[in-house]
Formats: C-alpha cells, structure tokens, sequence
C-alpha cells in the first residue's frame, strides 16, 4: 500500500555536520537519507522507525529509512535537504523562479526487503546519467 | 580570535588552534561552526584535469581555456566567497560577458531585493540584541540553521535596553509548519500555518491588527497574537526559506504587514541567509547591476530576468565556473543533470557532488579558516578577518584572478 504525502525539506544541525565533513560518509547518509512521518501515517503504512521506505514520484525515487515523528502532522512528511530529496524535487519553478524544495509530492510506501537505502554514488551516478 | 564561516553570523569571537592537523581548542564554537572547523581536516580537493591529478598551475589553464572557448559561460556559487573574491568574480562575468548568479537565486533572493531596496525596513542584529522585546522566527529554525543567534542576539543576551531579557523583558515567537527545534523553545507561542498558508496567515493577523475576526487559524490565538503584536515596543521578524518558499517569492504582503505593523510600533525585517557571504555577493552585483543576481553581461550588455537564473542557465549555458558550492547536491534532479553535462569547474576545498561530475578542480583556501578577507553578516554588517591557519594553498580570489589573467 502506498501514501500520498506532501513532504517539506528542513535543515538539522547534525546532517550539516556530517555533510561539512563529507558528502560520502556513512554519518551523512543516515542523517540525509531519511524522512519524518507522522504516527498516524507510519502506522498506516505498516511500517516501524527505520524500517525501508520507497518515496517515489514523476521525478524520481528513492528508498531511504523511516523515522517515527515526535509531533503530530499526518499526510505531511519531512525530509533534511539533501540530495536524496533532491532526486524527488522538480525543476519546475514558481514565477519567482523558486523550485519547490518544500512542496514535494510523492507516494511513499515500504520498501522491498532486497531495496537497500540508496547510496550517494548511485544519486551521483544518475546525475551524470 | 577568530572567525567562524559556518553561517551568515560570522560569529567574531571564536577561540581557535590548530596543530598536527588537529582543532586542539575551541571556544565558542557552536556544533556547527565546530562542524565547519573539523571539516577542514577531511576530504580536501586537489587540482584535477578529467579525474586525474594535475598541478595547479595546469589546472589553472585548463580553467581558462574552457571559459575563454565557451559562448555563454555561467559562473555561479558565490555565497562561500570573500567580498575580494566575489569582486573578481564579477570582473570575470563581464569580460567574458558571462551569466553570473549564487545561490539566492532560488532561496532568499527576493527578501534580499525587498531588504536592500528599502522596502521591508531592517536594522542590524546589534540593534536586536539592545532594543528588541519581540523576536519573531518566521519559517526559520534558528536552532539548526544559525545555531548562536538566540544567545548572541535575539532571546537570550541582556541588551542595552533588555537587561531582564528573556527572564522578562524578551518574547520569541515562532510561525512555521512544525515543531521545529527553535519552536520547542518557545511552545507556547508556536503559531502553526498550514504548508504554503503563509499569505492567508498574514491576512489574518492583519485582520485582527484591524479589530476584526480573522478568517484562519484559531480564533482566541489570532487574537493574542494581535495584542502581543500591539503590545510590543521594538520588535524583529526574521524570515527564514520557509516564509520565503511559502510565499513564492512574493514579498508584496509580508511589506503590507511591515507597513502596519509599523503604524503601531517598530517592527524590523533582518534575514536568515544560509551561507556567510550571500548577501556580500547580493550586494556587490546591486552596485554594479542594479540587480542582486540573475545578470548577464553578453554582448557587453546588463540583462536581468528568470532566463538568467542558474536555474534556467544551466539548461542553455555551454559551460559554467562553479565557486565554493555543491549544486549537484543543492539543486533539483533536473537542474543537477544538466549541469553535470557541461564541462565543469569546480573551484572548492571540499570534495563534493560537483567537483567528483567536473572537468577541472582546483582546491581552495578556506574563507576565514585559512584565508582572509571581508564578508558580509546576514544583517548588513561588513566584517573583515584575518587566517587562523595558513594552507599554503590559494584563495579564491588569487584564482580567479589567475583565471582572468590566462584568459
Ligand atoms: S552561529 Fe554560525 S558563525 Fe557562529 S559559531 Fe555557529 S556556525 Fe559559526
């Protein structure tokens, strides 16, 4: 089953730090490779905290870890910005010429049990396409 | 002393030594200055040509061939660079009459223009710290973003006139869309908006500023809000992306709210740039330009629109100069791929996304770590600096002006 979220990137003092010291260290992926969901949705989904998570959308897709909410927003999520969530962010921008870094849409359900959380090569390497 | 550029605070009065490639002593330094300042340790660059190591001066050429053969070259970055370097930088532009833009671009840019222009009224952090009663995080998290700005200026020191500060004389507020760190502080006075409700949320509170039931939010809040609003002597709001993003870059309401507000009592507008030097680049460029970012110089000529944001540019542009930034990591899938196209210069100290996708590295000195210069606060104060260490290595303005010079 998946969930149509609206997700919202945010900054976090600690996936700054391990991305100040480097972009390919398994500290940064933890902290980046991650999104925030309300009990309610979790639940739903039938997943536990740090159980696999495909987030997908037209742009693309990635699998990163599920993290249990300490506040309450269902059908809203939340990601660090980083390049995992960039992979779901479109080009598309509003008519300042601002992309929607925080207005993402995307379905996200539990990964395949085979689906590892994407790695930072794998997003570099569909980059250079 | 020394400084630390791990955020737009420029905090001055860090305690720093470095030895045997170690930080041996830090003072003052918040998790993410201290993060910055260990980061210089890890995963530096080295002059590259096509992935393989050359020396610099070799890089240095290739840097200069490609630009002088491009048509339309993008120089973009700028907001991890020295005031010095950003000068060069837009010299460069010119004479190569390329399209040059940093990273307000997509961000703040349009609270920047409202800011430097004179249509939102602002003051400095200084003046925070002294006068402010009400601080006001609006889609900002301070906590995370500019971790030393509640004790150094906005909540917690006793300022001039705040000496009972916020054991009693200081209120903080925070708007966004949830429980944010910065929120956690000030529970209470968390007012929640709804995911891009930042203009309906603003025509509530003026509703209410007009003695009238606002149409959103809790009614009794709203109301509070008002009188708290009312009630305040000098306070400051300080927007973060998230009020920017919400309201698409349209400033035109949260000026109508500065205007009110300002009928009542003095309320100040002051920035949350990311990076330590955006707004010294906003600056400079307005000088110059007229405009904060998006310019193009081609054919000797000032253009200044949508078509010049890197956002654009990096779709029609045949190669690009990137400085002190990682926009493969930063930017939108699409928007990385299309850079990831182009021949690449990546001048940076860090290993990053982009300088692993580009043509030419060439490695840089830390701005205020190991090189010095001049940068500019989030609230317009210009602070100069002096190295902590020296690298050996050059900064960014002295390749730059290398650069210029080959071409
Ligand atoms: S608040 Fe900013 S400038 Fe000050 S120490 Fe922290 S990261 Fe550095």
């Amino acid at each position: 089953m998946a969930l149509e979220l609206s997700i919202i990137t945010i900054r976090d003092i600690f996936q700054d730090e391990a991305g100040k010291k480097s972009r390919y260290s398994e500290e940064y992926k933890s902290q980046s490779a991650l999104i925030i969901l309300d009990k309610q949705d979790l639940a739903g989904l039938g997943v536990k905290d740090g159980q696999s998570l495909l987030v997908k959308n037209d742009v693309g897709s990635v699998v990163v870890s599920a993290r249990l909410s300490e506040d309450t927003h269902p059908g809203l999520a939340f990601m660090p910005n980083s390049p995992w969530s960039n992979q779901l962010v479109s080009d598309a921008t509003c008519e300042a010429g601002i992309p929607g870094f925080k207005g993402i849409k995307a379905a996200v359900q539990p990964a395949e049990a085979s689906a590892a959380v994407t790695d930072i090569s794998e997003i570099l390497s569909r980059i250079k396409g | 002393m020394a400084i630390c550029t791990g955020c737009s605070l420029l905090c001055q009065d860090i305690e720093a030594s470095v030895s045997e490639g170690k930080l041996t002593k830090a003072k003052n330094l918040c998790r993410k200055g201290h993060g910055h300042f260990q980061a210089s340790f890890s995963e530096r660059t080295s002059p590259m040509i096509g992935r393989k190591q050359v020396d610099l001066n070799q890089a240095i050429a290739r840097a200069a061939e490609i630009l002088r053969s491009a048509k339309s070259p993008l120089l973009f970055g700028w907001s991890n660079s020295t005031l010095e370097a950003q000068r060069v930088g837009i010299s460069l532009a010119e004479k190569l009459g390329a399209t040059i833009d940093d990273t307000s671009s997509f961000c703040q840019g349009s609270l920047m223009e409202s800011i430097l222009s004179g249509r939102l009224p602002s003051c400095t952090l200084d003046d925070v710290r002294n006068y402010a009663d009400t601080s006001i995080f609006w889609g900002a998290d301070p906590s995370n973003s500019h971790p030393r700005h509640l004790s150094r200026f906005s909540y917690y020191p006793r300022g001039e006139k705040r000496q009972k500060s916020y054991e009693e004389e200081r209120t903080c507020l925070v708007v966004d869309v949830r429980m944010s760190a910065t929120a956690a502080l000030c529970k209470e006075n968390l007012f929640r908006v709804s995911p891009g409700g930042d203009a309906e949320f603003i025509e509530a509170i003026l509703s209410v500023l007009a003695g009238k039931i606002p149409r959103v939010g809790d009614k009794k809040k709203m109301i509070e809000l008002g009188t708290m609003l009312k009630k305040t002597e000098w306070g400051a709001i300080f927007p973060g992306p998230g009020l920017v993003y919400s309201l698409q870059g349209n400033m035109e309401i949260l000026e109508k709210l500065l205007a009110r507000l300002n009928e009542i009592t003095v309320f100040k507008v002051v920035p949350m740039v990311g990076h330590f030097n955006m707004r010294g680049f906003n600056e400079l460029l307005r000088e110059k330009t007229g405009h904060i970012n998006r310019v193009s110089f081609k054919g000797g000529e000032i253009v200044h629109g949508p078509e010049q944001s890197v956002m654009t540019a990096a779709k029609s542009c045949d190669a690009a100069l990137i400085v002190g930034y990682d926009p493969l990591s930063s930017l939108p899938f699409a928007t990385a791929q299309a850079l990831a196209r182009l021949p690449l210069i990546a001048i940076d100290p860090h290993r990053s996304l982009t300088t692993d996708a580009a043509e030419v590295v060439i490695p840089a000195a830390i701005s205020g770590l190991e090189a010095g210069g001049t940068a500019v606060r989030t609230d317009g104060v210009k602070i100069e600096f002096e190295p902590i260490i020296e690298p050996g290595l050059p900064a960014d303005e002295q390749i730059l002006k290398r650069i210029m010079e080959a071409i």
